[in-house]
């Protein structure tokens, strides 16, 4: 009897704790579900942190990007994984995936320094996700200098570590229709314009001089860099000195293309409009 | 050096006489020493090596040309092969272009009919270099049609020695490309021939050469893009005519039946994104031409010419309306990954790895080009300004051409196969118009020999042309410039230009030759390694290899190797393999991945459920052989991953600094996986260089990081004289573990217990003991 007692004050005094716990919990979960519903994004700064991310009762995971966005910090790359980051947590927000089991945040540096400190971190932008119930580990850092972070590479790093699959929906890019609407729109009034002499678009020059150059953009190895995405131009750190040409035969640089680009054209003058000195080309000839 | 002499004779040729049947004699005898010198240029892997099957798909191509020869063609046709993809097999006949297989197997009939008795492989080996004859022949007569017969001759040459072409037609190369480009260009000769005429029999001819070309190679879209882009391009230029209505609609329907009767091809035509281009063209030059006939009939009505105009424009746009709503809803399939990855450049790159892995996928730089065209490149822009200067139909066609194949080589180093045909003949056109100026008639008998020549191919020249009315005008017109240029052209700078025209055709030949020579003749399945004082050594580990299999494994031994050595195990040692190159189940390759890729134990449970016997891994830290699988490697983990993301990642094969590495700084898990310790095994004790420490890769030249392991579930098999080849045995289950355990407390409780208590009876393993218990009554009392 005394026994029986002695638990139902222990469970008497525990009752209260747990509620309490629980209580802390749905709050926080709640509150959570309410800046996300407002804003796909939630912005923590240091207290924040502290109550939401790094304190025990947690049953939730967050992808927070820490970053340094004001202009005093002059991050370039900062606006463009905050744009990224923007689109992952817009895909997800409006997605069928939304639970309150994943919520998306932000720590700006210059509003939560400790946090950085905390995390021991001192570049920007860095992407975390911290599990349910634990610490974040090595792999809950993901690695941008190799997978970069584009929304698609953060959604496949989200599905990897949180097992939440999100469907990057990004807003339609207008800007490159636009500019073709305005580009034909453009051409039309021209031609409109010029009605009553359309004789130009007749004339064999200008087409050549678009087909040739068509060629010449194909066979200088243009499409290359654009594929690739090489430097401009070679720079020896040790040396300063500037390298034009690509040592490697599987690999050119930017500036590179358009010397030969210059020479294939130089080559083509050559061969119309000074047709009488023509042995000049027997110059160009790379052995 | 005898491709000098062959195509320097071209332009050595003594005659003064210009009756016409001796200049047809020179064309004839300049074709044939052409022919002969492409012919020749290309035997430089048999000279070195011998008569032997190169590379990857040759083999397969090979193998299936000799069951053909073997079992007939219905049997061809039907052909079930249980050698490859294990255990899915592969239906032969339904998944590959026989073009090649009948071309080589009537071949063979022939030469049998006449009773010469040649080994099916002779012809495969020498098919290449015979059709590089048979298309600089096609070539001469599409430039012919273009512009003249000199330049002509000139695209002849350049075509058969031109290392862009030579490239995928060396002897042993017997690929669908070989005969292929000969189909693509003779093909664009009878429809330039048919637009020209427009005759029912060239076009009908064209529908046959489209339909050969069909059954040897898929680039055969390229043909049924580029004709309705032709077409359609003539009628935007209002150059339509009746002759053009005649040929494409012969062309289109006769091509589109006969391509259907390629098992291969299907019902493809008619439902692919690939095709409708043509369809669609096909169908508004019906409507153009109905309409221009009720334009003839109606012409006294007022505005009909509008009226008409906007009908056709409303009718173009209902049938692309038409063809995307039939993609929309799935009765037209969109575009395949590869050739959507040609307009979307990124799109390999995101979705299929197994296409960006495939090195002739990668985009060109400008030293390919020219490396594989070198003068051609520099003159071709040049060819097509002068084609653009006097347009006519069959013009239209090639300044498509070069620009869509100047893209498509752009995009992907492998399309520079159809780029060089383009590009000798335009370049032939430059060279040949550029010519005129200097190496007129008059100036012939104060220059040297070379000019001689062409002066006397000029003078065919200007006869064939009176004989074609159209061109006379375009004649006279030439004839005024180069009247106007002599007055500036003093013979002195003629000599000079022509001689270093001559010298950088010169030049152009020998690197040629020399770019044949060294990069595109070695067979790269005998190898060829030079010592310090020069001596060549051959190194022959992977027919030792692949003979080691047929001769030592059971017949029905399954082999498990990366897919580019699908084809020649099962061609070389006819053995099963699980992937081979026809990538089409990614996948069973992704498994295949994924157990290279994971440690022992894994990989066994993998190998044990597809009956894995022997593992055959490719390794070269022992000579420095670059393409070896370790270097593949990376591959083989992405294409894993992109199938099964949960169990193998990238990132763990790299080290801390993010590099992949061999050596004591790599990752534990690269370390541990099956590739590494199959080519690694025992190569620790293994000194490859005096000056360093032992198990030194010389490939990348590190010293390894995890020596002396052992192999759990696979036991080494074979390895071939230079470490290129290995394999390995897969162990059959073993026993269950328990029992090693049980032998142990046999013989401990045999040494303890059993001679003490149980004297002479038997033990019972793992016999459970029990605990006597007192009960508690019996203790209180």
């Amino acid at each position: 009897m005394k026994q029986f007692i002695w638990l139902f004050f222990i469970c008497i005094c525990t009752l209260p704790n747990v509620l309490s716990k629980e209580d802390v919990l749905s709050e926080k979960i709640q509150q959570l579900t309410d800046w996300s519903l407002k804003k796909p994004i939630i912005r923590l700064n240091s207290e924040r942190f502290k109550h939401y991310v790094k304190t025990a009762p947690r049953n939730y995971s967050m992808i927070i990007m820490l970053t340094a966005l004001s202009p005093s910090r002059s991050c370039g790359i900062c606006k463009q994984a905050q744009d990224e980051f923007q689109i992952v947590a817009q895909s997800y927000r409006y997605s069928s995936a939304f639970t309150n089991k994943l919520f998306f945040a932000m720590v700006d540096f210059d509003d939560g320094q400790d946090v950085f400190q905390y995390l021991k971190l001192n570049s920007a932008p860095v992407f975390i996700h911290f599990p349910p119930k634990m610490k974040p580990k090595k792999n809950d850092f993901m690695d941008i200098s190799r997978s970069g972070f584009s929304a698609e590479a953060q959604a496949k790093w989200i599905h990897d570590r949180a097992d939440v699959h999100i469907h990057v929906f990004r807003p339609p890019n207008y800007s490159g229709f636009l500019l073709v609407v305005l580009l034909v729109t453009m051409i039309g009034g021209l031609l409109y314009i010029k009605r009553n002499s359309l004789e130009f678009l007749y004339n064999p020059v200008v087409w050549g001089m678009f087909i040739i150059l068509a060629i010449l953009i194909c066979i200088s190895g243009q499409i290359w860099n654009s594929i690739r995405g090489s430097p401009f131009l070679h720079r020896n750190p040790q040396t300063g000195q500037i390298g034009l040409f690509s040592g490697s035969s599987g690999y050119q640089f930017i500036a590179e293309t358009y010397v030969v680009f210059a020479l294939y054209i130089l080559f083509h003058i050559n061969e119309f409009f000074f047709r009488k000195i023509k042995y000049i080309n027997f110059l160009f000839y790379l052995p | 050096m005898t491709t000098v002499n062959d195509n320097t004779s071209e332009y050595i040729t003594n005659s003064s006489s210009s009756s016409a049947g001796l200049k047809s004699l020179i064309t004839v005898i300049i074709l044939i020493c052409v022919c002969i010198s492409g012919f020749i240029s290309r035997l430089f892997s048999i000279i070195r090596f011998e008569s032997v099957i190169h590379e990857f798909d040759p083999w397969f191509n090979y193998r299936s040309t000799v069951y053909m020869t073997d079992n007939g063609f219905y049997n061809f046709l039907n052909w079930f092969d249980d050698l490859a993809w294990y255990p899915l097999g592969r239906i032969v006949g339904g998944t590959v272009f026989p073009g090649l297989m009948v071309t080589s197997g009537t071949i063979h009939w022939f030469f049998h009919m006449i009773n010469i008795p040649i080994h099916i492989r002779e012809i495969c080996v020498f098919l290449a270099p015979v059709f590089s004859g048979l298309t600089a022949l096609a070539t001469y007569l599409l430039t012919k049609e273009l512009w003249s017969k000199r330049a002509g001759l000139f695209a002849a040459a350049f075509i058969a020695i031109a290392p862009g072409y030579s490239s995928r037609s060396v002897a042993g190369s017997y690929d669908n490309e070989a005969i292929a480009i000969f189909a693509l260009i003779f093909t664009y000769y009878l429809w330039i021939r048919s637009i020209k005429t427009g005759s029912i029999f060239w076009s009908s001819c064209t529908a046959l050469s489209y339909f050969y070309m069909v059954s040897a190679w898929g680039g055969y879209v390229f043909i049924i893009n580029l004709i309705p882009v032709h077409v359609g391009f003539l009628l935007l230029l209002g150059r339509y005519s009746l002759r053009l209505y005649v040929s494409y609609s012969i062309f289109y329907i006769l091509g589109l039946i006969l391509s259907m009767q390629i098992p291969f091809v299907g019902f493809q035509p008619v439902r692919t994104s690939e095709h409708m281009i043509a369809a669609g063209i096909f169908i508004l030059l019906q409507a153009y031409t109905f309409f221009d006939y009720l334009y003839n009939k109606l012409r006294y009505v007022r505005n009909i010419e509008t009226i008409f105009f906007n009908l056709s424009i409303i009718i173009s746009i209902i049938v692309f309306a038409i063809v995307v709503l039939l993609t929309y809803t799935g009765y037209i399939a969109p575009w395949s990954g590869r050739f959507y990855s040609l307009w979307d450049t990124s799109y390999a790159a995101k979705h299929i790895p197994i296409i960006i892995s495939v090195s002739e996928h990668q985009p060109t730089t400008w030293t390919s080009f020219f490396f594989d065209l070198h003068l051609l490149i520099c003159l071709y822009p040049v060819g097509a300004w002068f084609c653009v200067k006097d347009l006519n139909d069959e013009r239209v066609f090639i300044l498509l051409y070069a620009v869509f194949a100047s893209y498509f080589a752009g995009v992907m180093i492998r399309l520079m196969l159809t780029l060089t045909p383009c590009v000798c003949i335009l370049a032939a056109i430059a060279l040949s118009k550029t010519l005129d100026y200097y190496a007129d008639a008059e100036s012939s008998e104060m220059v040297s020999n070379y000019d001689d020549s062409v002066s006397i191919c000029d003078e065919v020249e200007n006869d064939e042309n009176n004989q074609y009315l159209d061109n006379n005008a375009q004649n006279i017109d030439e004839t005024d410039d180069n009247d106007d240029d002599q007055n500036f052209l003093t013979s002195n700078i003629k000599i000079i230009v022509v001689t270093c025209i001559a010298m950088m055709l010169l030049l152009f030949i020998v690197h040629c030759t020399w770019i044949t020579a060294t990069a595109y003749s070695s067979p790269s399945i005998v190898l060829v390694s030079y010592n310090s004082d020069g001596t060549r050594a051959i190194v022959d580990d992977y027919r030792e290899a692949y003979y080691w299999l047929r001769q030592n494994t059971p017949e029905k031994a399954r082999i498990m190797s990366w897919w580019d050595y699908g084809y020649q195990i099962a061609g070389m040692s006819n053995r099963t393999v699980l992937v081979d190159n026809n990538t089409w189940n990614n996948s069973h390759i992704a498994l295949v991945g994924k157990a290279m890729a994971s440690n022992e134990t894994e990989a066994y449970k993998i190998m044990t459920m597809l009956d894995v016997d022997y593992i055959l891994v490719i390794f070269g830290g022992v000579i420095g052989f670059s393409g070896d699988d370790i270097n593949k490697f990376l591959w083989m983990v992405r294409i894993a991953e992109g199938e099964h993301p949960k169990d193998i990642k990238e990132n763990n094969y790299f080290n801390d600094n993010k590099e992949y590495r061999v050596d004591k700084s790599g990752s534990p898990i690269l370390f541990n996986c099956l590739m590494y310790k199959l080519c690694y095994y025992r190569f620790g004790e293994l000194y490859t260089d005096s000056a360093q420490p032992s198990g030194f890769d010389r490939t990348r030249s590190v010293e390894i990081g995890h020596k002396n392991f052992d192999l759990e579930h696979v036991e080494e098999a074979y390895t071939s004289a230079n470490w290129i080849v290995r394999i390995y045995r897969v162990k059959k289950l073993s026993n269950r573990f328990q029992a090693k355990d049980a032998l142990e407390k046999l013989t401990s409780s045999l040494s303890e217990e059993s001679f003490e208590k149980n004297d002479g009876k038997g033990v019972i393993l793992n016999k459970p003991h029990v605990k006597k218990g007192t009960k508690k009554s019996m203790r209180r009392t």
